[in-house]
């Protein structure tokens, strides 16, 4: 008899096991794509207002977006800085540190890319860009790694630190701009445009797609690679899980700070690269400046999984585009997509909320019907 | 009127919101709750605020207007935060980006595109008969606007409050203590939600300073960081209303300065250093300063356990 009641224990404990392990790859896949169509409702409602069809606005959104190959690129080109600013925040947060600074490591990577690639008129394309890759990433590696340097010296707090580094970062910037750095004609605050030669080449011809995409689809595996595939990522995450037990087993923490903040803002300081050298071309004061912030969202969004931030990633990338056909044409403003993205955002939570909570009320449940079977 | 009475004058005011924030922020984060939808509530202030007293014409209506949105909007976080326990920073970061859309958007639905912004008369000085005839300070301490008065009578009253009363000490034990709080029959995430509720009120007040109490219009750029100054502030000032007040004169001096230096067109540094000194002065005193009080559990939510 006992043997018996021990059996059904096994094969109810393995069936839960196998249950949980479902319901895990389940909610995976379907928390973001409720929480967008959560946040596609809300927005919708926000159409209303300027007494437009929501309907109507996210059909042309979809049907521009995808219009023809230049906007379907388009969609990939938009998306890379965000994979990258994505990546940022979400590696930092696999060890349970909050980077909300990408915003100024990526203006300080833009910086260090303009400024070599001004310099580096005349040098063969391949040379050329290389410079400037390992300049943004070098100078928002070092920004970055400042933040991490000051939590594990001085026990600062990382969070402050990152947010205070970024308007620092903007300071700098706008100098330079309407300094050093200002275009030879004088007029706008906006540097030279970078010569030819330090242009990321064109993926798909007579589209605005660039090697930066594949760039920055590299790094996401890179930075997959580097979490779970190598000791250092394992003691990133350990850290992450619990700080005090990572140090009993004799993980210097205060080392794992300063590499997780140095590899976090290489990863935004190469969105400058991407930016200037593939996308604009110049730098100009203030461009992109939410580019942080979404990447804060696309992390959140994707689980801070490599795979699920690009994903992510893209899915900002399509409503951009779209979002800004969309504004162009019709009466709606562009700060709607700034709505768009923080409701999907404030839904990602909540549907983290509903995860537990229907998690917890099912295991209650599981148990009563386990003690059941025991008895 | 000399530089230096104007000086300090501006920069009373301009540490006005900073106070009023920073003191809101103390109060949460007493309890436990860091509310870190500062920066967009300010921002929510600033335009519930112009809209009020541009549609009403009366300032004080705009004042309330950002107190009541402003609390509405917090209420949000609070919800989340506090009664759903989702993470702090996250959702502060993805109300901030809201914030930042609905503001924007919202102004466009009330008022469409104006070419020219809309503007209201910005709160008037109100000088003190006989003190703001005192030579040098005079003019700089007597002769501010009403919510200038009203911040710097707060710090005072905020300190007694939280030091000297029994709400105050609630308040303090919710975030040093919650078991004990909870022990002694007092709901924590009631004290909780309503500490995110208070502040929130407070802060669209201050931000609301920027839009109808300072500048007499609303931009979407017009907080601009200043909401996480004030973050940064309560820290900064041991969360205590007395270095909370001090950070922000100092902020409002470094606010000022830029403003002088900028019109008066002296260039002893650039203007953006000025601008960035804030910042600056911020990362500096977190790590020059190695003990600060933090309340034992901010941030942390309270999981009440289950008999």
């Amino acid at each position: 008899m006992q043997a018996l009641n021990n059996l059904t224990t096994q094969i109810a404990g393995m069936v839960l096991d196998r249950m949980k392990q479902r319901d895990q790859s389940f909610w995976l896949v379907f928390s973001p794509i409720l929480s967008v169509i959560l946040g596609l409702l809300g927005s919708g409602l926000m159409m209303l207002l300027l007494g437009q069809n929501p309907i109507t606005v996210y059909y042309n959104l979809f049907r521009y977006a995808f219009r023809d190959i230049y906007n379907i690129a388009d969609i990939f080109a938009k998306s890379t800085p965000l994979i990258l600013t994505g990546l940022a925040f979400g590696f930092a947060f696999r060890a349970s540190l909050f980077n909300i600074g990408a915003q100024g490591q990526f203006y300080v990577g833009a910086l260090a890319a303009v400024v070599c690639a001004l310099h580096l008129e005349g040098a063969p394309p391949i040379l050329a860009l290389l410079a400037c890759f390992l300049a943004s990433a070098t100078a928002g590696g070092l920004w970055a790694a400042f933040i991490g340097y000051t939590k594990a010296r001085f026990n600062a707090n990382e969070f402050l630190v990152s947010m205070m580094s970024t308007y620092i970062a903007i300071a700098i910037m706008n100098f330079l701009i309407r300094g050093p750095l200002k275009e030879a004609k004088g007029e706008y605050p906006q540097t030279d445009v970078i010569p030819a030669n330090t242009w990321l080449p064109p993926l798909i011809p007579h589209t605005r797609l660039h090697w930066g995409f594949l760039l920055a689809v590299a790094v996401a595996l890179i930075a997959y690679f580097i979490l779970w595939k190598t000791t250092l990522g394992y003691k990133i995450r350990v850290v992450g899980h619990n700080q005090v037990a990572a140090r009993y087993a004799g993980i210097n923490t205060k080392r794992i700070f300063v590499i997780v903040f140095s590899i976090s803002g290489a990863f935004a300081g190469l969105a400058g690269f991407t930016e200037i050298n593939g996308m604009q071309h110049m730098l100009i004061e203030g461009f992109n400046p939410q580019i942080g912030a979404e990447g804060i969202g696309i992390a959140i969004l994707g689980n801070a999984h490599p795979i699920g931030i690009l994903l992510a990633a893209l899915l900002f990338g399509a409503l951009k585009v779209g979002g800004n056909l969309i504004t162009q044409t019709s009466e709606i403003p562009a700060s709607i997509i700034g709505i768009i993205e923080g409701f999907v955002m404030l839904a990602v939570i909540l549907s983290y909320y509903l995860q537990n909570k229907i998690r917890t009320w099912r295991s209650k449940k599981a148990l009563k019907s386990r003690e059941g079977v025991t008895l | 009127m000399n530089i230096f009475t104007g000086l300090l004058g501006s920069a009373l005011r301009m540490s006005t919101p900073l106070m009023l924030g920073a003191l809101a922020e103390v109060f949460v984060e007493r309890t436990g709750v860091m509310n870190i939808a500062i920066e967009g509530i300010f921002l929510i202030g600033a335009w519930a605020g112009f809209v009020g007293a541009y549609l009403s014409g009366n300032l004080l209506v705009g004042f309330l207007a950002a107190a009541i949105i402003g609390m509405a909007y917090g209420a949000v976080y609070g919800l989340i935060t506090v009664k759903f326990k989702q993470h702090q920073i996250v959702t502060g970061t993805a109300m901030n980006i809201l914030a930042l859309g609905l503001t924007s958007y919202l102004y466009r639905v009330l008022f469409g595109a104006p070419l020219l912004p809309l503007t209201v008369e910005p709160l008037m000085d109100l000088p003190i008969p006989m003190l703001s005839k005192i030579p040098l300070i005079g003019k700089a301490l007597f002769s501010q606007n009403a919510l200038t008065y009203l911040a710097i009578l707060l710090m005072p009253v905020g300190y007694w409050v939280l030091f000297r009363t029994r709400v105050g000490l609630i308040i303090r034990s919710t975030g040093e203590n919650p078991e004990a709080v909870d022990a002694a029959g007092i709901n924590v995430e009631r004290v909780r939600f309503l500490a995110v509720l208070a502040s929130s009120a407070l802060d669209g007040v201050a931000g609301a300073f920027y839009s109808i109490g300072f500048l007499g219009m609303f931009t979407s750029g017009i907080i601009g960081g200043r909401g996480w100054i004030a973050f940064a502030l309560c820290f900064l000032g041991n969360w205590n209303p007395v270095g909370v007040m001090l950070g922000a004169l100092i902020f409002g001096l470094a606010d000022a300065l830029s403003v002088v230096f900028l019109t008066s067109g002296i260039k002893i540094v650039p203007h953006e250093f000025l601008i960035a000194l804030p910042y600056i002065l911020t990362i500096i005193a977190t790590i020059s300063r190695r003990r600060f009080n933090v309340p034992a559990y901010l941030g942390k939510p309270y999981v009440k356990e289950s008999g």
